[in-house]
């Protein structure tokens, strides 16, 4: 778990192609613990330590309401790696979770820019815990739509 | 977001048991509702308040569903069954829904914010917990710890969000707002073990349930993916097909009502 995150500089799409909208979908993400904030940048070097929501490289937020860490015995959070087919359970709690945050403007004015490329910086915020190393996900993904 | 246009519902309206807003419940509505929470408050078996708010979180199994794929449906029916559990200790009574994208400088609806209500302790300022269903054992009771008014969604973010045409990017988005007012809200809200023995869970969630309605209302062609259609949201007796049409539930949206009694046919 950490608190901050900047990925490597995902490829933005073709100068020219027109797109209707533009989403950061973020796959995988961790609720095991406390409930969060995820503010969420775009740009093309990454953001320093000291961004806010005021940062001109800010595109949006998405939360997570946790569930607090784990209540049961050893083993009871444990998320199954593989379901067999005839198990028909309902998924485990703590299946990971998908956040979507819509970033179509600013990817138009990177690309506007001459970007052909840029960084996702993802930072998380507790309120009022004493840590916010909170975040964990398998990866992001933009996607334009047409 | 009014549902002005609203179509006419299936069944015949007079069936019907309108949800509306909190901040436009009349003084009677308001009373019953505090009634109908004080009676669950007082029994203790698996009809009283306390064992409902154990069924979302703890103590364990929680059973609430988030993050998946059934978080709308499976809350839309829980809410169907408590206030089904509410109306049996006070007919007629319904969830208000609690509209965070207005009256920002106010923030947790004044129903709910204040200490006392008509010379009485109000019954929507907060709730004892069970032991079972405490994080700490410390935590004997609901607390709140709010974030600044401002932070509650915008109305255009939830118009954003109403916009999309696929059901599962619209509850993802609207999952996000929906944890993000928890996390507004803060204190017990703000965790899904303990959130639903706060009595502001059921108003946050009648909103988040008034949204799905004004989606489906706006995008009639679109629904639920067909997979999903038999899936039981356990543990209660419906399947996500079962939830669909809030009219076939028994309840129906509306900014507000009043009535009066008719000359009778005498």
């Amino acid at each position: 778990m950490v608190d901050r995150f900047t990925s490597q500089p995902i490829e933005l799409p073709p100068a020219g192609h027109e797109f209707e909208r533009a989403d950061l979908i973020f796959y995988g993400l961790d609720h095991s613990g406390d409930s969060f904030e995820a503010r969420v940048f775009l740009d093309q070097r990454g953001v320093g330590r000291d961004a806010d929501r005021e940062h001109r490289a800010y595109v949006g937020s998405f939360f997570i309401l946790g569930h607090g860490g784990c209540f049961g015995d050893v083993g009871h959070c444990d998320v199954p790696r593989e379901r067999d087919s005839f198990d028909l359970r309902p998924a485990h709690q703590l299946e990971p979770a998908t956040r979507i945050v819509t970033v179509t403007e600013a990817v138009r004015a990177l690309l506007e820019k001459g970007a052909e490329a840029a960084k996702v910086t993802v930072v998380a915020e507790t309120e009022g815990r004493a840590s916010n190393d909170v975040l964990s996900f398998d990866r992001v993904r933009l996607v334009a739509y047409a | 977001m009014s549902p002005a246009a609203t179509p006419a519902p299936s069944l015949a309206p007079h069936a019907l048991r309108h949800r509306r807003s909190v901040r436009r419940l009349t003084a009677g509505q308001l009373a019953d509702l505090r009634q109908a929470i004080t009676a669950a408050q007082a029994i203790a078996d698996d009809r009283g308040y306390q064992a409902w708010a154990g069924i979302h979180g703890l103590p364990l199994p929680i059973s609430c569903v988030h993050h998946r794929e059934l978080f709308l449906p499976w809350h839309r029916a829980y809410l169907y069954m408590f206030e089904k559990a509410l109306q049996e200790r006070v007919p007629g009574v319904t969830l208000p829904w609690w509209d965070w994208t207005t009256h920002h400088a106010e923030g947790i609806p004044e129903a709910y914010s204040k200490r006392r209500a008509a010379g009485a302790k109000n019954p929507l300022f907060d709730s004892p917990i069970q032991p079972s269903g405490r994080e700490a054992p410390s935590q004997t009771r609901t607390v709140r710890a709010p974030g600044r008014p401002g932070e509650l969604p915008s109305p255009a973010q939830v118009r954003f969000v109403l916009g999309n045409h696929d059901f599962l990017t619209f509850q993802t988005q609207l999952e996000s707002i929906h944890d993000g007012v928890h996390v507004w809200t803060g204190g017990t809200m703000g965790s899904i073990p303990t959130a639903a023995y706060d009595p502001l869970f059921y108003a946050h969630h009648c909103m988040i349930d008034r949204l799905w309605y004004l989606w489906q209302l706006r995008h009639p062609g679109a629904g639920v993916p067909h997979a999903l259609l038999d899936r039981p949201l356990a543990p209660f007796p419906l399947t996500v097909r079962d939830t669909l049409d809030v009219t076939h539930l028994g309840y129906d949206y509306a900014a507000s009502t009043a009535a009066a009694a008719g000359p009778g046919h005498g």
